[in-house]
């Protein structure tokens, strides 16, 4: 048991420095690159890494780590929103379905269950084709998808916090639905949306590069880390650093916020 | 004393845990003995190290705890040392324990019968049809009166008490020596209570096997065990035969914990006159409550459940009225009809609390103040915000004035100013209740409804928290509706004293 202690501390430490690594370069790389990501340069074409091209250079000699700087911002950018209106959304219906329950409840979650009976990329794919591709309609098809599974993590806390007698306490005091619903109850759901919402945001992360590998997403010459995973994907036995740059940086990216929310969700 | 009489040591035993590199001692050189056929109860109110000892001489002792020093002999061998293999042996065969939370110390999934079996099953070796018989004699033992029905059973069909009569049952079906009862009666009611500390005294002149009881409960302590030993922050305190302990404790401990006891004594009744002619602040008529059971599927039909039945009560202004009743009569479906919480009634209540004008000029409501002091608290927000929170919805007092308010009520429940930037789980039950009683008086009601305020605090605490309570009472002129199980509680606080049994009044007279 001591030891299971230890390694989840050792887990999370490890999470919070992979992520803070990764999260720096990203910040800096919206101010600064060593390079302009896009420029292109046919006399450094597909050159392997050396000093003054850490990464190495893609089949356009555009400096790549410069590029996987400015497509993780790009990425993290179009995850961050879509966990923002996931969350935001999903929530309010967690928290109305939760708290009312009735006919209202069943509705809402049979529509819940509609929606996540379909593999989320299949349901991207269709509103993508139905739209038009793009970084917006990426960003808002996402968006929709997540709405359910957070809608089902704050529907089961709310059941269950809604019975207990500090709510109960609050409806004596004669506080309203709402009040009781967002600052009575919503603050003790944080425990499980907190781990959530960081999962949520790894989903993103590969949702969006699973989206513009396919060319549904991002376009070029914008950089995402799918956009270059797919671009690098006919020079990957020639030159395979072009697309180990932004593959290990996606796994870095899963790996911190996987540790970081399991080491929440064992504390 | 004879060597060959004492069944199990303890001597100088010292567990701690470490935490942030710092030694927390738990158990501070402990040394005990258990005698062949005796009954020693340990007393200690919780955090005492009860538990502690019992864990350390079953071997469950966590593995973050350290053993600092001594050992636990048990018929020669000695416990500490010994191996995981060889102590999963004794375990229930030789030592074994009763729990006090039954319904998750059984597997719901399986029979008690399989349960039961399954302790025979471990330790001897018989045919199928005589681990059955075995079973069921032990099922008939300790007097659960349907043994055949009750081992094809599942745990969660049995009552509190019959699942307490299927554990001891477990226990003593290996033929143990000793047998560890960890408050074995503290979620019973107290009928059923006394009937399960008879079983095991039962159990004990019958079969001889030594019991270690223990409890916070002076009274579950005193009523069967022959020698007692009591304990505070892991260490030993005084020991010694029960009556004399009781009856003449030289520790300072000991006689608070022995005058804490609401013994039916004069001097602890609530002195507090009530007014001859006050007038009725409460008024309940021909009141009937029910509960609506959940609707299966999308179109079932709700079907709906009486709670209570055609209840009248009057409540005078000042006076305290309690209302006791066992598990399940509908004491707080009561209170929660009496302050709003259930709308599914039918008859009358009626609240003349027109002289309950605050500051404002507001008319505030009846309050009340629940049982468990840990749910009743918002576990996410700080005690002061807690105390804010009925002020911002009830009054119209400025942010200077609530704060005022919070800090005055905060020193009227016995606690500083200091407290109000913690949360919940920093405060133990005692100060927790303090809050939720502060929560409720703080928009200045006349009508307090308290449901058993007290159950699960220890008997220290309760006697304080009673205490204050009376004081409140006299200081604000308040008037209470008091709902415990626990008679010598009500005796302590009640003027006039109401019995409820299955949702209808079978008693009501002055306490």
């Amino acid at each position: 048991m001591k030891l299971k202690v230890k390694t989840c501390h050792f887990n999370y430490i490890l999470g919070l420095l992979i992520t803070s690594l990764v999260l720096l370069m990203v910040l800096i790389g919206f101010f600064y690159t060593p390079y302009d990501p896009n420029e292109m340069n046919v006399a450094l074409k597909n050159n392997p890494p050396t000093l003054a091209h850490l990464l190495g250079t893609d089949n356009f000699g555009r400096d790549i780590l410069s590029r996987v700087m400015k497509g993780a911002g790009t990425t993290y950018i179009i995850a961050v929103v879509v966990v923002i209106i996931g969350g935001t959304l999903g929530t309010i219906v967690g928290t109305l379905t939760g708290y009312f329950g009735g006919w209202f409840d069943e509705v809402v979650m049979r529509l819940n269950d509609v929606l996540t009976s379909f593999p989320s990329i299949l349901l991207a794919l269709v509103f993508v084709s139905v739209f038009g591709p793009g970084t917006y309609n990426i960003i808002i098809a996402l968006g929709i998808i997540f709405v359910p599974s957070y809608a089902r993590v704050v529907r089961s806390e709310f059941i269950v916090l809604k019975e207990r007698d500090f709510v109960k306490n609050a409806k004596l005091m004669g506080a309203g639905s709402f009040r009781i619903m967002f600052i009575h109850i919503l603050p003790n759901t944080r425990r499980v949306l907190i781990p959530a919402l960081l999962i949520g945001f790894n989903n993103a992360v590969l949702a969006e590069a699973g989206l513009s590998y396919l060319s549904l997403g991002v376009q070029p010459p914008q950089a995402s880390l799918g956009r270059m995973l797919s671009e690098a994907q006919s020079y990957m036995i020639d030159s395979p650093w072009y697309a180990i740059a932004p593959g290990l940086m996606i796994i870095l990216t899963i790996l911190g916020f996987s540790l970081i929310s399991g080491g929440m969700e064992n504390e | 004393m004879n060597k060959n009489e004492i069944l199990l040591s303890i001597e100088d035993l010292s567990i701690g845990f470490s935490k942030g590199g710092k030694m927390n001692t738990v158990l501070d050189h402990i040394s005990l003995e258990v005698k062949k056929g005796e009954i020693l109860g340990i007393v200690g109110e919780s955090g005492s190290g009860k538990t502690m000892t019992a864990l350390a001489v079953m071997g469950l002792l966590p593995e973050s705890a350290k053993i600092l020093s001594g050992g636990i002999d048990f018929l020669g061998n000695e416990l500490l040392t010994m191996g995981e293999k060889e102590h999963r042996r004794l375990r229930g065969k030789e030592i074994s324990m009763v729990f006090q939370e039954n319904m998750s110390s059984f597997n719901p999934l399986l029979t008690i019968g399989a349960q039961v079996e399954e302790m025979l099953r471990l330790h001897s070796k018989y045919t199928k049809e005589e681990y059955k018989a075995l079973t069921i004699k032990a099922l008939r033992e300790v007097g659960l009166s349907k043994p055949h029905e009750i081992y094809h059973q599942y745990p969660h069909q049995l009552s509190g008490g019959m699942r307490q009569r299927a554990m001891i049952a477990m226990a003593m079906v290996a033929g143990p020596k000793l047998v560890i009862a960890d408050e074995p009666t503290t979620a019973l009611d107290p009928t059923i209570q006394s009937k399960i500390l008879q079983l095991l005294k039962k159990m004990n002149d019958k079969y001889g096997m030594s019991i270690i009881l223990i409890s916070h409960d002076l009274r579950v302590i005193q009523s069967i065990c022959s020698r007692t030993i009591v304990m505070k922050d892991g260490r030993i305190v005084e020991s010694g035969m029960t009556n004399e302990l009781f009856t003449n404790p030289c520790n300072q401990y000991t006689k608070e914990l022995v005058a804490a006891v609401p013994m039916l004594n004069k001097e602890y009744k609530n002195t507090y006159k009530v007014d001859r002619d006050s007038h009725p602040i409460l008024t309940i008529q021909n009141l009937n409550v029910f509960y609506s059971e959940k609707a299966i599927g999308l179109l079932g039909k709700k079907s709906r459940k009486q709670v209570i039945r055609d209840i009248s009560i009057l409540v005078n202004e000042g006076e305290t009225l309690g209302i006791v009743g066992e598990s399940g009569s509908g004491k707080s479906t009561l209170a929660k009809a009496i302050v709003g919480l259930n709308k599914e009634i039918e008859g009358v209540i009626k609240i003349n609390d027109f002289t309950a004008i605050s500051n404002d000029g507001s008319v505030s409501k009846p309050q009340m103040v629940f049982q468990d002091p840990y749910g009743s608290l918002n576990p996410s927000k700080k005690i002061g915000w807690i105390l804010e929170e009925p002020l911002k919805l009830q009054s119209n007092l400025g942010k200077k004035e609530r704060v005022a308010r919070v800090n005055e009520m905060i020193e009227q429940v016995g606690m500083t100013t200091k407290y109000l930037e913690r949360y919940p789980f920093q405060l133990s039950g005692g100060q927790r209740q303090r809050v939720a009683i502060a929560v409720a008086l703080i928009v200045n009601p006349k009508l307090v409804i308290l449901d058993e305020p007290v159950s699960s605090l220890d008997t220290t605490i309760q006697a304080q928290i009673l205490e204050m309570l009376k004081e409140l009472q006299r200081k604000y002129k308040l008037t209470y509706v008091f709902i415990s199980h626990d008679l010598n509680v009500i005796y302590q606080i009640c003027n006039r004293v109401c019995v409820i049994n299955q949702g209808e009044i079978v008693e009501m007279k002055e306490a």
